[in-house]
């Protein structure tokens, strides 16, 4: 009986608990294939059932957006799907990338009465 | 002929076998997850009032936060201080909130709640330790002066970061 319970407690955890991924905690800039890009290399991993879009920003030391380029800013990572992206940085701007952040964007008909929206930045190191 | 062939095929054949290593590798990098533990509900205790507090009939959004490495991330909430989405509303919303941490992996954590940071709606805690922490999120919305909240369906996030240090 014990068992049984521990086994059902297990369950309901493994159903409730989702989560959002974002590595790696200090990437690095590299270059690009193209002259005067620099390329940054992240990856992130959707352990949320309710999410599915996740934004992508680039931001400096004082939270000032920087100019970026990327396959999707706004991308679509399905349920427990690992996605790995670059992001293009101009090399005049390359000094000043200091946080690379990914925000949860959940649909208006999955928010529940108070959602959460979850963000993880990486830092420059 | 033919046996030499057999004889010399099955020396070759048993020194092809030997024995191999399978070994697991793995490695522990630093990361933070943010779990989504409980979403949260608001509960309408008066007329003018949404409230996330069990004592007003509702329940309060937690988040865990897992980090591999210690003092590596800071986590920054912020309680809502606006709808996403709510019947059209012509008077102005008065907003309060509080987070707390509920519970932790590590007994060391207890000492974030008293060191946590708050400013305007926005409340931060320095992960030093490696492991897991839940937070707890309270949040009140209270309308005008005493007028009731108009019929209908209230919707507000909770912004849950962990920012690399």
């Amino acid at each position: 009986m014990k068992k049984l319970y521990y086994a059902l407690a297990m369950m309901l955890m493994s159903v409730a608990v989702s989560a959002h991924e974002l590595t790696p905690t200090y990437p690095v800039i590299e270059s690009a294939y193209l002259t005067g890009v620099s390329t940054i290399k992240m990856s992130l991993w959707n352990r949320r059932d309710d999410v599915k879009y996740y934004e992508i920003n680039v931001y400096d030391v004082d939270w000032n957006l920087v100019d970026f380029a990327t396959t999707e800013r706004l991308m679509k990572v399905e349920y427990l799907e690992r996605k790995s992206f670059d992001i293009y940085i101009r090399d005049d701007d390359k000094d000043k990338v200091e946080y690379i952040c990914t925000v949860s964007k959940q649909l208006k008909e999955d928010v529940k009465s108070s959602g959460i929206k979850s963000r993880i930045c990486s830092r420059m190191k | 002929m033919f046996k030499s062939i057999t004889f010399m095929s099955t020396i070759l054949m048993a020194t092809s076998a030997f024995a191999l290593d399978s070994p697991i590798t793995g490695n522990v990098s630093s990361k933070c997850s943010i779990f989504t533990d409980t979403a949260g509900v608001y509960g309408n205790p008066t007329p003018d009032e949404l409230s996330t507090k069990a004592a007003d009939g509702g329940v309060d959004p937690v988040v865990r936060y897992d980090v591999t490495v210690a003092d590596k991330y800071k986590a920054k909430i912020s309680w809502p201080n606006s709808f996403t989405s709510s019947p059209s509303l012509t008077d102005a919303v008065n907003w309060d909130g509080e987070t707390v941490v509920k519970s932790h992996s590590v007994s060391g954590m207890s000492a974030y709640e008293g060191a946590k940071v708050e400013y305007d709606n926005h409340t931060e805690f320095d992960l030093t330790l490696a492991g897991s922490t839940w937070f707890s999120i309270e949040s009140e919305a209270k309308y005008g002066s005493a007028k009731s909240l108009p019929g209908g369906e209230y919707k507000a996030n909770v912004v849950a970061e962990c920012i690399a240090k």
